[in-house]
């Protein structure tokens, strides 16, 4: 055998010991990821959708805006659209991407936890929480309108993590976190109803508009804390993307692989819960997100887990196609964003439970 | 000079509930060896391999991995010395037969180090041990039963332990498969030096492939040693309350149980 024959025959048999298929590895100094090749594909396709959602959004409204005009406001150039791009539209679709990426993520996580395609944080309390709170608060005039989102994010956080506490009878059973949120919700939902019956209603009416989830005047202020969330968030997400590996197998094999269920799920759901919470503080609850785009993600990455990247992406343009439409199909009246993403939302959510009884109850998650 | 024993339980108890189902149980793990672990339905034998494997918590007693009580250490410790599969484990939705055997790596990869050297080596090691490097890229739910178990037992080999602890690693599987299983399990053992446990259905594929045998009945141990010296007529009886003749296996010499009694019309009176 020649030098140039073994050399290409070692290669060879490097390349079949080599990592799964499908898969690379990607080292930055010591450490090392895998990163699922197609994953990365629909992530960057994704991306590419996002980027011409953003420009289209900006470009449409009560005046049409020029792409290369709005792509000079987003670049900091000069333009005499400056106002109504970078002014008016742009700090409104912020939030909305924020708030998109974050319910994408929290569903994923929420999913991930429950074995169930079908949960989401408005599932496990932590939406009907935040509205409970705020619609008290509200009717009972407690806070100013500044606190509001604060308000709301404790309620959310509060009934998540009560819904999870309730859950645990000697560890975490997937079905009984999502019956236990289901009852949580549930209740949660008629205090609402009784707030708003007893309040003023005035209020009952602001609170509903809030209820509904909606980007009408939202802006950097509730975008930042948003934003703070998300990037402290980033390293959580990515510990989260690995402990997922371990949690998609039955409790039996996961432990035998050295994965501390309750730790690890606690973690998830602990992620899940503040983004989710944080995002409602923003939004108000923008319904089906967090339940659709996970699905749809992992629909198109066809990974063995859900992919979180790409269910952040999904919810943002969800988020970012669904305001658009929001604002212009009865314009001038201006829909909140959360009646859209439902009526998107609620046949994908009828074909997904057909779906899944016809594969004879096999948890798809 | 009897072997070593790195595996061992204390007065091990275990319950289900308010269900005990092993009481007061004391056991060592042979090294270097295969042990089998047999008896009825329901006698406990599962369960006390999932203790084994800390998959159940004790009610009383304790297991021991060399020395210390398994339920005090940290759960990638052991997963890196106890390997278990359990007995019908469920692969993640979709996923190919490389992609679970990597993921028998868990324990020693962390979030920030998900792929090295090691683990490329242990993959390709267990897929070509177990026969299944061709199956790499299929999805695990389109293989047979028998590649399936195999997969199973090469993720649990790439996981690289030193011990193997085996849940009825036959059941489902048609005969030839089941061989076939078997024949993989006592190569590991006498290539890589692994000590395995497997809990076993069939009591002549015990006597067959054991070093070891335990025969447990009603959450206790009734007879264990060398298959040859603890299979018995009386021992069947005792344990599965059945009649039998104990021949000579022909192939291989190891007891083998025959059911004495043919099943006959009862007599008119």
């Amino acid at each position: 055998m020649t030098r140039t024959e073994s050399a290409a025959a070692d290669t060879a048999s490097a390349r079949t010991a080599t990592r799964p298929a499908g898969y690379a590895v990607a080292r930055i100094g010591g450490a090392s990821f895998l990163v699922h090749r197609r994953a990365v594909a629909v992530a960057g396709l994704l991306t590419v959708l996002l980027a011409a959602a953003v420009v289209l959004y900006l470009c449409v409204g009560d005046s049409f805006v020029s792409p290369v005009q709005v792509i000079d406001v987003l670049l900091g150039r000069p333009s005499p659209d400056e106002l109504v791009v970078g002014t008016l539209r742009l700090p409104r679709l912020v939030v909305g991407l924020l708030a998109g990426a974050a319910f994408g993520v929290a569903g994923a996580l929420v999913q991930t936890v429950a074995r169930n395609p079908l949960a989401s944080p408005d599932v496990i309390g932590v939406t009907h929480g935040a509205g409970a709170a705020t619609v008290a608060a509200m009717s009972f005039g407690l806070v100013g309108h500044t606190t509001l989102p604060y308000v709301s994010v404790a309620g959310g956080l509060g009934a998540g993590l009560l819904v999870y506490a309730f859950a645990w009878r000697r560890g975490l059973h997937a079905s009984r976190f999502v019956l236990v949120g289901i009852g949580v919700s549930i209740a949660l939902g008629s205090l609402t109803q009784l707030f708003l019956t007893k309040g003023d209603y005035l209020v009952a009416q602001q609170a509903k508009v809030w209820l509904t989830g909606s980007l009408n005047s939202r802006g950097y202020d509730q975008a930042a804390p948003l934003a703070l969330v998300l990037l402290v968030a980033v390293p959580a997400v990515l510990w989260a993307a690995w402990a997922q590996r371990g949690a998609s197998f039955d409790d039996d094999t996961a432990v035998a692989l050295g994965i501390r269920l309750d730790r690890m799920r606690l973690g998830l759901t602990l992620i899940g819960v503040v983004l989710a919470s944080v995002a409602t503080g923003a939004t108000g609850p923008v319904d089906f997100v967090a339940l659709l785009a996970p699905q749809i993600a992992r629909r198109l990455t066809r990974t063995a887990q859900i992919p979180l990247l790409s269910s952040a992406l999904t919810g943002a343009l969800v988020v970012v196609v669904a305001d658009l439409l929001a604002r212009r199909l009865f314009s001038p009246v201006e829909l909140p964003v959360g009646v859209l993403t439902a009526a998107v939302g609620a046949p994908y959510l009828m074909w997904l439970i057909a779906r899944t009884r016809s594969r004879s109850g096999g948890s798809t998650s | 000079m009897s072997p070593t024993s790195r595996l061992t339980a204390q007065a091990l108890t275990l319950a289900y509930e308010d269900r005990v189902v092993v009481d007061g149980l004391d056991l060592e793990i042979p090294d270097g060896r295969v042990t089998v672990i047999v008896g009825p339905n329901a006698c406990g034998k599962s369960t006390l391999l999932r203790a084994l494997g800390r998959l159940l918590k004790p009610r009383s007693g304790t297991v021991l991995l060399d020395g210390a009580e398994l339920a005090r250490l940290p759960g990638r410790d052991i997963a890196r010395t106890i390997g278990v599969l359990p007995q019908s484990p469920t692969p993640p939705d979709g996923i190919t037969v490389a992609d679970l055997v990597a993921r028998g790596r868990q324990p020693h990869q962390k979030w920030w180090q998900q792929w090295s050297e090691a683990d490329e080596r242990a993959v390709a090691a267990a897929l070509e041990h177990t026969g299944t490097a061709d199956l790499a890229d299929r999805p695990v739910d389109e293989l047979s039963g028998g590649q399936r178990q195999r997969v199973w037992i090469a993720m649990a080999l790439a996981q690289d332990t030193e011990l193997l602890l085996l849940d009825e690693p036959t059941t489902y599987l048609d005969i030839a498969h089941q061989v076939e299983v078997l024949d993989l399990v006592r190569r590991l053992n006498h290539d890589r030096r692994r000590t395995v446990v497997a809990v076993l259905h069939d009591l002549n594929q015990a006597a067959r492939y054991a070093d070891h045998l335990i025969a447990m009945k009603a959450g206790r141990v009734v007879a264990q040693g060398r298959p040859a010296d603890v299979v018995t007529a009386d021992l069947v009886r005792e344990v599965f309350g059945l009649t039998s003749v104990v021949v000579s296996d022909p192939v291989t010499g190891s007891p083998l149980v025959v059911p004495g009694i043919p099943w006959q019309p009862a007599a008119a009176d």
